[in-house]
């Protein structure tokens, strides 16, 4: 039963690639890629994170957008798990042209049960993670604040997701 | 040269021509061979889903059947109620050993594309599924709440942790997870029943009772005494069984339609094929009678190779329903109303069997005018190049 929970546990399935693409980077395509991990790049993301990852956590899938078939960004999804029940954490990255280092376009929650269900979704909360790099720390408390008042918990699964987001797409997608 | 080697020989000599006609014949072979894996694994799967339920009767509210095959298998919600009151009244009766309430409510979320199925139990529905397993704790308090297997998964919640229903501003405690029994039981939120129907503001209300007899051959006789009831719907497993696989039979008729349709163009193709290879070898043929080949040979040679292409086909289509079985069932499964969760597709040996009586009997049908034709050409004929 663990076993199948922790296989459940890390898929996430882009519920709105259409809405979220269009508003995130105004796109008008994306692609999906899965990209396979090996053991040293393992071991890398989970030193940086600062925890394991799912054992069946050995491929994750990234969406390319496009515009007039132009790359524009990528998007990847993570479900974590919150406070009150299971998070569902979109996020829109970008790379800089010139340092090649990815950023934060724009972060949006797409399932979540949190009683701070409408301050997680609000602009003040996800609008902080905009132009956060894999340097940050995303600790809830300094670089990030949390939704509200008792939403430490809650902000913090949002805040790891986009972090680890950033980790894994640094590891692979660079390497790709 | 024997006759298989002639045979063979001619066939591989129009490799392309071949390869279509084998290739035709093999995919609608794997879906026949899955069809009918699948149809036969689906009637046996529903059976034991059902007795699995240790229920011999239901008893809903007045209207259709097709809803309370829908709730039972699928958790769907029935727009009508009981009152709770009929629960009283059968449990005096003798007959019966567990009478088992439940308030079924649906929490739709189009943003999330999915809805939430709460089921409002108590300890009797234990006591009547008794090959549930929990991880944790029966209801203690109002605010405790039991997941089903895969609602755990779907939450990552587990025993100790807290669901909240945003929907009605209440934290809930998680006192147990469901082991996962391989049934919609499993995509559940259970709830004590006096807490639903708070909860859903359906007080004293519930969707259905399920019923197990002392004596399920009481079933009939029961039934007829709980329909004396008003305003109740009496339903014995048995009724429901018949109800659902009558259900699903114009669906499953539908599909080995179809499935006969490809059948017989695969058939056709090798009829074509076969008449084909005849036509341009009449000169061929001509000489093998002008140089002793009786008819008997001829007809044996033709209809050889259509044996052969039909036989080649077969084994190809079960190569092909090995290896894409569980696609074709996904397939076949969008088609079929409550088809189960569940792969029902096993490769049995008696389908296999009757798979290739089925394949020899077309290369012996497609090929047999052809084979005809060709036997009684005259080799004067064939020679003047008629």
């Amino acid at each position: 039963m663990m076993l199948v929970f922790l296989i459940i546990g890390s898929l996430c399935v882009w519920r709105f690639p259409d809405r979220d693409m269009k508003e995130i980077f105004d796109a008008d395509a994306y692609q999906t890629v899965f990209v396979s991990m090996s053991e040293q790049q393992q071991d890398e993301i989970e030193k940086r994170l600062g925890d394991e990852l799912d054992p069946d956590e050995t491929e994750f899938k990234f969406y390319p957008v496009t515009k007039n078939d132009e790359h524009i960004g990528t998007v990847s999804t993570h479900l974590g798990k919150g406070q009150y029940g299971a998070i569902e954490v979109v996020v829109g990255l970008v790379e800089n042209p010139e340092s090649g280092v990815a950023s934060i376009k724009a972060v949006r929650i797409q399932r979540d049960r949190e009683k701070a269900h409408n301050a997680l979704h609000s602009s003040t909360f996800l609008n902080q993670f905009i132009d956060l790099t894999v340097e940050n720390d995303f600790i809830v408390g300094e670089d990030i604040q949390a939704a509200e008042e008792g939403a430490e918990k809650s902000s913090a699964a949002v805040a790891f997701a986009v972090k680890k987001i950033l980790i894994v797409y640094e590891v692979l997608m660079k390497e790709e | 040269m024997n006759l298989l080697k002639f045979a063979l020989k001619n066939l591989i000599h129009r490799k392309v021509r071949t390869g279509i006609t084998i290739l035709s014949i093999g995919i609608a072979i794997a879906i026949l061979f899955t069809v009918m894996t699948f149809n036969k694994g689906y009637e046996t799967s529903l059976k034991d889903q059902i007795q699995k339920m240790g229920i011999h009767i239901m008893v809903i509210p007045i209207g259709c059947p097709y809803e309370a095959a829908s709730l039972i298998l699928k958790g769907g919600e029935i727009p009508n109620y009981l009152p709770q009151s009929v629960l009283r009244d059968i449990t005096k009766m003798d007959e019966i050993e567990i009478a088992a309430p439940v308030l079924i409510h649906g929490i739709v979320k189009p943003e999330e594309g999915r809805t939430d199925i709460y089921a409002g139990i108590d300890s009797s529905m234990f006591k009547l599924k008794n090959w549930w397993r929990i991880n944790g704790n029966f209801f203690q308090k109002e605010n405790d709440i039991i997941l089903g297997g895969d609602a755990s998964l779907i939450e990552l919640s587990k025993t100790g942790d807290q669901i909240y229903l945003p929907e009605y501003d209440k934290v809930f405690d998680v006192v147990g997870v469901l082991d996962q029994t391989g049934t919609e039981d499993d995509g559940f939120f259970y709830l004590s029943l006096s807490t639903a129907q708070q909860l859903f503001g359906l007080e004293q209300k519930i969707t259905g009772i399920n019923i197990r007899l002392r004596n399920p051959e009481m079933a009939s006789v029961v039934a007829r005494r709980l329909e004396e009831i008003p305003e109740v719907e009496v339903i014995t497993m048995s009724e429901l069984l018949g109800t659902m696989l009558s259900l699903v039979g114009s669906v499953r008729t539908l599909i080995l339609s179809i499935v006969i349709i490809i059948i017989a163009i695969s058939s056709f193709s090798v009829f074509n094929t076969i008449l084909m290879s005849v036509f341009e070898r009449k000169r061929e043929i001509g000489i093998m009678t002008a140089t002793g080949a009786s008819r008997f040979h001829i007809f044996s040679l033709i209809w050889l190779e259509s044996l052969l292409l039909s036989f080649v086909g077969g084994i190809v289509g079960f190569v092909i329903a090995i290896v894409a079985s569980h696609g074709i069932e996904n397939i076949v499964k969008r088609f079929l109303p409550l088809a189960p969760r569940e792969s029902v597709v096993s490769l049995e040996p008696e389908i296999f069997m009757y798979s290739l009586v089925f394949i020899i009997a077309i290369g012996l049908v497609a090929g047999f005018y052809p084979a005809f034709f060709a036997s009684r050409r005259r080799p004067t004929e064939t020679l003047r190049g008629e």
